[in-house]
């Protein structure tokens, strides 16, 4: 199953999106690396399904390009081994089962029947295979969507809100899953609204709002810049001897007796610790955290236009 | 081909495919019924008044009475093939697997004509079963009724291959009107209002219209009601008050081209949200 697309670059450029009320996306440009997972964010209405259907050519831009290894989604000879994409809005027939449901795109793809087998058994649902499609519940949708989206074994998945509806135990499992595929070099593009979710998934993170750029980056330069420098959190059994030996660090003691050390490295907390002769029972780094900067970043901006 | 396969395993894996064929053999039993009650008239008419003696002698032409019987049941097997072919386009809005379908294939028109070829397919299956009864049926019936039976007659024949078009032909024009109307209740109970009470509607308007303004050429209009077309399809012989069988080919034909392209079109270029 060659695909052609080698280098799954996603580049927008200048995308817009105008319906009769709104703008949906308003000259959008932002590029996905392969080989990363990229998070797609920003609030209720700010555009990231209306752009995620021009990259997949559903829907029609009003100006601006979208292209995936270069190539428009149309363009492409065999989309479904290129491009794998879950949507919102986007489902199976009630009546019929799973299997089926993955059958008729296999068959569309040209792929084998066997091939929805693998993708069931991909997302563990081997046991509802054979129930109908209105007997799913909401996780068993999504992973539904998953494997569709997995049917051509893609060099590029595009996720919009996959975690909707997952379990804690399905949540990590496709952070594991999505984290395998872009250690193998694909390019995997997610939007979601699970701020603490996409910091431990994503590498990188386009933030929209009000169908406008408002960064893009990596997530520890996103945050990092935003953020008011290293915040340190240490718990030990003898506060007052590591209060001590960090003079030169500002500590604040917390009500649960743990330690706040600013303006410093955990490095430096533990090597002070070590030179003090102080065990440590935890020791910890805490950033400013993406829902922080996010709601920074976007505030001021009309959400729901 | 591999849409094609791919639109028909869509018909395959869902219930409506046999309830359909239920409802088509069904209804086929009863138009037969309604038919050989038709026919035994025609085969003995008595008391018939004059204006209508010819058409009722050029009936009971062995040709015309058997290519009449062997089609029998094609207004209502037509009704499915339509309501099919509605269905495998509104299926995929009210199920939302149009996301899916044309992200398996961005090439939409080529959707189109797959989506088009499955309801021909169904067409076909639906011809061949409700033709094999109406043969059988009609042999049964003819003999009973010590009538001449005309199945080798090459108007029979070119008859029951009409009907063949006629099926396929159906599958398109309901393709094309599901895209025309994308909701499946709507396309659905508009279709069947159309062509259910429409036919008549239009075939009363039209004769009341003839009468009043005493032009004979606009009763010819009903013949371009698809409905009306796909019975002057098959209707083996010319009969005195009728165009010729192959202008009701014509008249489907180009529903189905109209419906096709329009349908092709808007689908080209909507918006799947
Ligand atoms: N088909 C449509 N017709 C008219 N307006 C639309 C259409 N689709 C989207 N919009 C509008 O475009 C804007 C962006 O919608 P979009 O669905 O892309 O947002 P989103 O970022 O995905 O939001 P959410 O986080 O809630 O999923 C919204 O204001 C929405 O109302
Ligand atoms: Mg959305």
């Amino acid at each position: 199953m060659g695909s052609e697309i080698t280098n799954g670059e996603i580049v927008v450029s200048g995308l817009t999106k105008h319906y009769k009320q709104v703008k949906a996306v308003d000259g959008l440009s932002f590029t996905v690396k392969p080989g990363r997972v990229t998070g797609f964010l920003g609030p209720n209405g700010a555009g990231k399904t209306t752009t995620l259907r021009m990259l997949l050519n559903l829907v029609r831009p009003t100006a601006g390009t979208a292209t995936i290894g270069g190539r428009r989604y149309a363009d492409l000879a065999d989309p479904m081994a290129g491009v794998g994409a879950v949507l919102e809005a986007s489902s199976a027939h009630k009546g019929r089962t799973g299997r089926n449901h993955l059958r008729v795109i296999c068959a569309a793809a040209g792929l084998p029947a066997s091939r929805a087998d693998e993708v069931l058994a991909l997302v563990g649902l081997t046991p509802a295979a054979n129930r109908k499609f209105k007997g799913y519940s909401l996780g068993m949708r999504q992973r539904l969507g998953i494997a569709t989206a997995m049917i051509g074994d893609p060099q590029v998945l595009i996720l919009d809100e996959p975690a909707n509806g997952l379990d804690p135990e399905g949540i990590r499992w496709m952070r594991d899953f999505l984290q395998s595929l872009a250690a193998q070099g694909r390019t995997i593009l997610v939007s979601s609204h699970l701020l603490s979710e996409m910091e431990l998934l994503a590498d990188d993170v386009v933030i929209i709002a009000a169908g406008k750029l408002v960064a893009q980056g990596s997530v520890g330069d996103i945050v990092g810049n935003m953020g008011d420098g290293g915040l340190v959190r240490v718990r030990t059994p003898k506060p007052d001897e590591l209060i001590a030996a960090l003079d030169s660090a500002t500590v604040a003691r917390q009500d649960d007796g743990a330690l706040v050390v600013t303006g410093t490295t955990a490095a430096v907390v533990g090597e002070a610790a070590l030179r003090a002769g102080v065990a440590l029972h935890e020791l910890v780094t805490e950033r400013p955290d993406l829902e922080r900067v996010f709601l920074e970043l976007t505030a001021g901006k009309e959400a729901i236009r | 081909m591999k849409l094609i396969r791919s639109e028909f395993l869509k018909i395959r894996t869902t219930n409506v495919w046999w309830l359909f064929a239920l409802g088509t053999v069904v209804l086929w039993g009863l138009s037969f019924l309604v038919n050989c009650v038709q026919a035994h008239y025609i085969l003995h008419p008595e008391g018939v008044p004059d204006e209508q003696a010819a058409t009722i002698s050029a009936m009971g032409d062995p040709a015309a009475l058997t290519a009449y019987m062997a089609t029998s049941g094609q207004y209502f097997g037509l009704m499915f093939v339509l309501l099919l072919g509605i269905l495998t386009v509104t299926n995929e809005f009210y199920h939302q697997t149009a996301t899916t379908t044309f992200l398996a294939t961005p090439h939409r028109t080529a959707v189109i004509v797959a989506k088009t070829a499955a309801a021909a397919i169904f067409g076909f299956l639906l011809w061949a079963v409700t033709t094999v009864l109406s043969v059988i049926g009609t042999v049964i019936f003819l003999n009973a009724e010590n009538a001449e039976i005309a199945l080798g007659d090459s108007s029979v024949i070119r008859s029951i291959l009409l009907n063949l078009l006629a099926f396929a032909l159906w599958g398109l024009i309901g393709v094309g009107f599901g895209v025309l109307i994308r909701s499946q209740i709507g396309a659905t109970v508009t279709a069947l209002i159309l062509y259910l009470v429409g036919t008549l509607a239009v075939s009363i308007i039209v004769q009341l219209l003839s009468n009043w303004l005493d032009q004979d050429w606009i009763r010819e209009l009903a013949w371009a009601l698809p409905s009306n077309a796909s019975g002057l399809l098959v209707s083996g012989v010319d009969l005195p008050d009728q165009p010729h069988y192959w202008v009701g080919g014509l008249v489907l034909l180009a529903w189905a081209a109209v419906t096709g392209v329009i349908g092709t079109l808007i689908t080209r270029n909507r918006d799947i949200s």
